[in-house]
């Protein structure tokens, strides 16, 4: 289970790294992000100076939008990465080569356990460079840039590393498993267009939940995007100030919302892997 | 006749589709360990179901298969592990060079790092893609490619090799040296191999044994020569100024020379005769008695074309016939299979 699930990871991050511009890509999409919506958006403007509010209520510890869309921006990342997890596995199956894996003695589970590792390696390696380019912003005059807290340390760094990895491993387990169920790419776009803007603009990526109305402030209170950007933003800045859950509440959500779509699409990939 | 050294057996094989598409129907034969194992068919006979059952792609629907002495159904695993599979696709990853392929071929047959090494540079030698084992294989030819799939399969030493049409679609010059390879491993290993093929000079030259399948059925399965003689002998076609009774009454009063079958074709007299060497210069000299003028003489050996003509009633590569029932097939295994036929 082990050297063939290595192997497959091996080949996917392969695949991967030799497309090219791939590189340029890792950067440059973050960049715009970071750059046109974070920057462009600089919504806290409008509240300073206004007496009797602490920014940092709205922006969940941040002092500055930047910094708070540029943790949510991670997520973002996760998101795509996880929901187009599936798409290579429909190439596989037109090109004869998931039916080479089937007819080798592996373990079936090895099949979407790497896709959904290789996946989430690739997207925790984005997540890195968009922390790292947004931190670096604040050496660039006129740009803001993303604060850490002077506190920020290993176990920090770790803590996030586990909310991207649970957010990734959740959705890529449901996507890997419509990979192995749709034989066609349009049908499982049509499924990723259907989650991809309502999963992030329902949560508290890029919107302070302050700013929100009522009934979506209770429908991002239970989006798993909410739980790892709140869980992730207190590592970041250091303080409770404008969360919604406390840390440990959030690692739960995540984590009961990761058991719930890894146990299904466990369910999921095994009955499209059986034979007929 | 099963006997002890048969490597797959199979008894009343059935694939039905839905909407009734009869794939495999009610098959049964035996492999014996150390032959090449034709299954010669047009497209949409079955061949490519059959194969995918015993590689354990497929169900069967009825009946049962096993290889080398475990069942496809029930013992999958143990069947994987001493087969190996050349698919009819191109299956090797493009972004990945060829060395790395077999290298992650070897993985996937938990084959230790430092034998899978030793075992990579003997298969690139041999199908001689040792000098481009390090270029991506979108950058290979064809036929490289092809070469590539084969040595990938037989990464772990198999004891059954299939080859699902093996040369489908290549030039020539990579169809013989396909055909080399695998008479070189039959001669240099003990490997059964399993092919399937439409292309009956391929099946002639390579099979020790041949099954002809047809709409899912086994309509004949013996050795080449067996299946030749089963047509019933050669043909010589003499080529005279004018064919008629006269003449074939002459051709049928010659002394030795047992005919099967005398009639004219256009101005050519046929004459089907059990064994054509001996028979020949006793005709001749029977037209020559009489003073007839042969302008041509040809000598039709029966061939596996032939053979295929006498038990299916029609051309091999006749595929028009039974093209609603092919569609059927095809579309009934979409994307169940190899996937896209390139």
């Amino acid at each position: 289970m082990l050297g063939e699930t290595y192997a497959l990871v091996v080949r996917d991050l392969r695949r991967w790294y030799r497309t090219p511009g791939q590189i340029i890509l890792v950067f440059t999409t973050p960049l715009m992000w970071l750059l046109l919506f974070g920057q462009a958006f600089n919504i806290g403007k409008l509240a300073q100076g206004a007496p009797g509010i602490d920014i940092r209520e709205v922006f969940g510890g941040a002092t500055d939008y930047f910094s708070f869309m540029a943790v949510g921006q991670t997520t973002f990342i996760i998101l795509f990465g996880s929901l187009f997890s599936g798409v290579s596995l429909i190439w596989d199956r037109k090109t004869g080569f998931l039916a080479k894996l089937q007819v080798a003695p592996i373990s079936r589970a090895s099949i979407p356990v790497s896709r959904m590792l290789s996946t989430v390696v690739k997207a925790l390696l984005q997540a890195v460079v968009v922390l790292v380019l947004a931190a670096a912003f604040v050496f660039i005059p006129g740009l803001s840039g993303l604060r850490f807290s002077p506190d920020f340390g290993i176990l920090e760094a770790l803590g996030i590393a586990l909310f991207l990895m649970l957010l990734g491993l959740s959705l890529a387990a449901l996507f890997v498993a419509l990979g192995l169920i749709v034989r066609n790419e349009e049908t499982l776009f049509g499924m990723i267009n259907l989650l991809n803007f309502p999963l992030m603009f329902t949560s508290s990526a890029l919107i302070p939940i302050a700013l929100m109305p009522e009934w979506l402030k209770t429908v991002a209170g239970y989006n798993p995007i909410t739980f790892v950007v709140d869980g992730m933003r207190q590592l970041v800045f250091h303080t409770s100030i404008g969360a919604q859950y406390s840390v440990g509440v959030d690692f739960l959500g995540i984590a009961v919302f990761a058991a719930l779509m890894i146990s299904l699409g466990a369910v999921l990939s095994r009955k499209a892997l059986l034979r007929s | 006749m099963p006997s002890d050294n048969s490597v797959i057996r199979v008894q009343a094989l059935q694939k039905i589709f839905p909407g009734d598409v009869r794939a495999v129907d009610s098959v049964s034969f035996e492999v014996r360990e150390g032959e090449v194992f034709g299954f010669l068919g047009p497209n949409g006979a079955g061949k490519t179901t059959t194969i995918s059952i015993l590689n354990t792609l497929m169900l069967p629907t009825g009946g049962r298969a096993e290889v080398l002495g475990f069942d496809v159904v029930t013992q999958a695993s143990q069947v994987r592990k001493g087969i190996g599979l050349v698919p009819q696709d191109l299956t090797s990853d493009e972004e990945l060079t060829g060395r790395e392929n077999i290298e992650l071929q070897s993985s996937l047959y938990h084959i230790p790092y430092s034998e899978a090494n030793k075992r990579a540079d003997e298969l690139l030698a041999l199908v001689g893609l040792t000098d481009s084992q390090h270029r991506v294989v979108k950058t290979y030819s064809g036929g490289m490619k092809k070469r590539l799939e084969f040595a990938t399969g037989l990464v772990h030493n198999p004891k059954i090799l299939f080859l699902d049409e093996p040369t489908l679609g290549l030039d020539i010059q990579t169809r013989t040296s396909i055909w080399e390879h695998i008479r070189k491993l039959r001669s240099e290993s003990n490997m059964t191999i399993f092919v399937t093929t439409h292309y009956l000079e391929e099946a002639d030259g390579l099979c020790d044994r041949i099954a002809i399948i047809d709409h899912g059925k086994i309509i004949a399965l013996d050795t080449p020569d067996g299946l030749k003689k089963a047509v019933g002998g050669d043909v010589i076609e003499v080529e005279i100024a004018e064919c008629n009774e006269n003449v074939l009454e002459m051709i049928r009063s010659i002394k030795g020379v047992t005919l099967l079958e005398g009639k004219c074709s256009g101005n050519r007299a046929r004459i089907k005769v059990p064994e054509s060497n001996a028979a020949l210069p006793l005709i001749l000299e029977g037209f020559w008695s009489k003073k007839v003028a042969v302008l041509n003489v040809a000598v039709k050996k029966p061939s596996l074309d032939q053979a295929f003509l006498e038990y299916t009633g029609r051309e091999l590569r006749d595929e028009d016939k039974g093209e609603g029932r092919k569609a059927g097939v095809a579309a009934a295994k979409k994307g169940r299979l190899f996937g896209r036929r390139r």
